[in-house]
């Protein structure tokens, strides 16, 4: 039951009300406050203040000013008119709750309108804003088009004027070739009867592709070409200078973009290289067989089925030598060194084995089960137990169904928390 | 970007023309509004076209056709009352043209056994000193050097050593041409090879390796004390060689720099500032780079030899104007930041770079 807020004062003018309600002590705030039409509360848990007011108010006006532990009420009447009274009597509680229900309703419509509102104002905007933006941008545009235009415009006329301005030069020097060259036909016919009273070796070389006849102009410029040609320095002694290019591997030309693959290449080539020719010396009094890696492997794998450990360890060394690249070698040396009881090499081994068993796909799933049991066992006995119990948990999530893995990690755990125990 | 936008060169599209062929190589006539566009026909014979530069647009003014597909042309040889344009093509010949006359060459010889990938000239134009010669690269490894007056034999041959798996010659250039006596030619191979050889001692002055086929250099001005020199290579970088200190073990100190992300098929210096080039790219963009020098040119290292300092490169402007490779760029030599290029889309394109005169 709510505690009612019943002291309150108020006063009226013709067109607002003035209501003062006290709320000592209480901290309201603009949630607190419930107005519509024609219901007011004010509802401070445990507190409560309402009012189903005489007439309607407009709330939206309406103001309410906390303070001093008191709240003033400022309502603007929709109507100007004096009130008999600030709240309606004769309510029975029915109507009470009604009208409350109302007014809750009212205030959610209100409150969807105004959002409403405010959505398809802020739409407008939106619009406007971009529609002005573009405007802007248009306007830049056709003023940089603009510019250009005159640029080129001005350039185009600029352009014309100087070709104009060739073209009487050109025309100009025709005028002028023509009538000297008038002159050095007269002389040169002079130049030719003299000529032929002399005799004179030619020493400029007129070259024969010259004397051919050409169109139009006539052999007469070539002959004043010639007197000029005497100018000009001899053609050069012949000489010939011998060029090396470049030392390349490949015959392809080099491109820069493809110098990081071309080493690579280079690289894998060497490797290989390397490989092979190692230890060529050693290798030829093996037979043909004993150099392939896989025959080896078989040989290795027999010895170990004997018990022969170290000649199983020896075929596995040569084999490797070979090809580094298999893991299954390391895998079964690593059982050997095992059984040898050289765990430090099993260890090295199985991890060998490992790097080279990525990816880890389902294809190589057995072996690297194998190989982390083989380090795990390896770590167990060097009483390594928390690495142990590590390799033998990997091994477990590849493949959970095996009981002795289990068994074993278990038996390790055991350990493990035995040791603890005790230290 | 260092300069605000408006002041950077910009480069417009001024006339654009679509061809029937491939152009390979396309040239300004030196001293007028013509160009010259160098090319291979889809039925496998060489074309030679000359266009004219009128209001707006380019004019075909002739066209001939030519047994061989043409690959690369040059005017660096021409004289300036002749100007004939040394051309080489898919068969390794080596061919002089008289554009009024095309029909017959001026010279011509069968200088290479396989494509003549590059040429260049020097000596004519009125530019420089010394005789006119004209330098061949070609697809056998060799770089033949040749003098129109003199037929036939070539006056500089620079081949593989007997025996020597060959490689192919993919770009050539003239350099160090300022007297008349020194001369040296700049060879690039498709395995990085840059070779450096000097025509007056007839021997190999400088080598090196930058990794990646080199697709064309250029020295800064051919005419000058060998000064810059940029080399383009495949997988979007070139060099800038900065060629005044010679070191004797380390050579010549030079910047790289990464663009275009694909291979850089031209290089062309303005002819009027020699610190401004253009590259030209495989995805069809043109990146216009300045070259700023360093404090010091040079700095003495630990034993005291001279060695170079290479400067640094700045991009000024970059512009995509097309989806194919732009095979050949050349500016005008005679108005400052006209230029036109050739792409393999068919198409050759005049262009005007802007604010040349700001950089």
């Amino acid at each position: 039951m709510p505690l009612w807020l019943r002291e309150y004062s108020w006063r009226q003018s013709g067109a607002a009300v003035y209501l003062s309600l006290p709320v000592r002590g209480l901290r309201v705030t603009a949630a607190n406050i419930f107005c519509t039409e024609r219901y007011l509360k004010v509802s401070v848990p445990p507190f409560l203040f309402e009012a189903i007011l005489y007439a309607p108010i407009d709330e939206t006006n309406s103001t309410a000013k906390i303070g001093n532990g008191i709240v003033f009420f400022t309502l603007y009447k929709k109507e100007v008119a004096m009130w008999e009274s600030l709240t309606v009597v004769n309510v029975n509680k029915e109507e009470l709750q009604h009208l409350r229900e109302n007014a809750v309703l009212k205030a959610h419509e209100k409150a969807k309108e105004e959002t409403e509102a405010k959505k398809v104002l802020k739409q407008e905007h939106k619009k406007y804003a971009l529609e002005a933006t573009m405007k802007l941008e248009e306007a830049e545009r056709k003023r940089i088009e603009e510019l250009k235009e005159q640029e080129r415009q001005k350039v185009s006329k600029e352009l014309e004027l100087w070709r104009s301005q060739q073209e009487d030069a050109e025309k100009q020097k025709r005028v002028q070739k023509e009538g000297e060259r008038y002159e050095e036909v007269e002389q040169l016919k002079e130049k030719k009867k003299e000529k032929i009273n002399k005799t004179r070796i030619p020493n400029e070389e007129i070259p024969k592709t010259k004397l051919k006849p050409t169109k139009g102009h006539g052999s007469c410029s070539i002959f004043s070409e010639n007197l000029k040609e005497e100018q000009l320095p001899a053609p050069r002694s012949a000489g010939t200078i011998k060029i090396s290019f470049t030392s390349r591997v490949f015959p392809t030309a080099l491109r820069e973009s493809r110098v990081a693959e071309e080493e690579e290449w280079l690289q894998k080539q060497a490797e290989a290289r390397r490989t092979i020719t190692a230890d060529l010396s050693e290798l030829e009094d093996l037979k043909e067989e004993e150099k392939n890696p896989d025959w080896l492997k078989d040989k290795g794998n027999k010895m170990f089925a004997t018990g022969n450990y170290l000649a199983a360890v020896n075929a596995y060394n040569l084999a490797i030598r070979l090809n580094n690249k298999l893991p299954l070698l390391y895998l079964n040396r690593a059982a050997c060194h095992l059984k040898l009881r050289n765990l430090h090499k099993a260890i090295e081994d199985s991890s060998k084995a490992l790097e080279l068993l990525t990816p880890p796909v389902p294809d190589n799933e057995t072996a690297r089960v194998k190989a982390y049991v083989r380090r795990g066992t390896a770590f167990c006995q060097l009483e390594l137990y928390t690495e142990g119990l590590q390799d033998y948990e990997a091994a477990l999530k590849i493949d959970p169904k095996n009981k002795a893995i289990e068994k074993d990690a278990e038996k390790i755990r055991y350990t493990i928390q035995g040791t603890v125990q005790k230290s | 970007m260092s300069a605000p936008c408006a002041e950077r060169p910009q480069v417009v599209v001024h006339a654009q023309q679509s061809l029937h062929y491939t152009a390979f190589e396309c040239r300004w006539v030196p001293r007028s509004a013509r160009l010259l566009c160098l090319g291979s026909a889809p039925r496998g014979s060489g074309v030679l076209q000359l266009y004219e530069l009128r209001a707006g647009r380019l004019a075909l003014l002739s066209e001939v056709e030519k047994a061989k597909p043409i690959k690369c042309g040059t005017f660096g040889a021409a004289s300036l009352q002749r100007r004939h344009v040394a051309t080489g093509d898919f068969a390794g010949t080596l061919g002089i043209w008289d554009l009024e006359a095309p029909e017959i060459p001026v010279y011509s010889v069968r200088g290479h056994k396989e494509i003549i990938n590059s040429i260049d000239g020097v000596g004519g134009l009125g530019v420089g000193e010394g005789a006119p010669e004209i330098v061949t690269g070609s697809r056998d490894g060799t770089v033949k050097v040749w003098d129109p007056r003199q037929k036939e034999t070539p006056v500089a041959n620079m081949e593989p050593v007997q025996g020597e798996s060959k490689r192919d010659c993919w770009t050539v250039a003239f350099g160090n041409a300022y007297n008349q006596e020194e001369r040296v030619v700049c060879a690039g191979y498709d395995n990085g090879d840059i070779k450096l050889f000097d025509l007056k001692t007839m021997s190999l002055r400088w080598e090196t390796n930058i990794k990646n086929g080199v697709c064309s250099m250029e020295f800064d001005r051919k005419d000058i004390n060998m000064n810059k020199l940029v080399a383009t290579s495949l997988e979007g970088k070139f060099h800038v060689f900065d060629m005044r200190t010679q070191h004797p073990t380390k050579g010549f100190a030079s910047v790289s720099e990464k663009a275009h992300k694909s291979t850089i098929w031209q290089v062309r210096h303005l002819p009027q500032n020699r610190d401004i080039f253009m590259t030209s790219g495989g995805a069809g963009s043109l990146h216009l780079w300045k070259y700023e020098y360093p404090a010091q040119r040079s700095k003495k290292d630990l034993e005291g030899a001279e060695m170079g300092v290479a400067g640094s490169v700045s991009l000024l402007q970059n512009v995509t104007l097309s989806t194919q490779p732009i095979s050949s760029l050349d500016w005008s030599p005679d108005k400052k930041g006209l230029c036109v290029c050739s792409a393999f889309d068919q198409t050759v394109r005049v262009l005007i770079v802007t604010k040349l005169n700001k950089v």
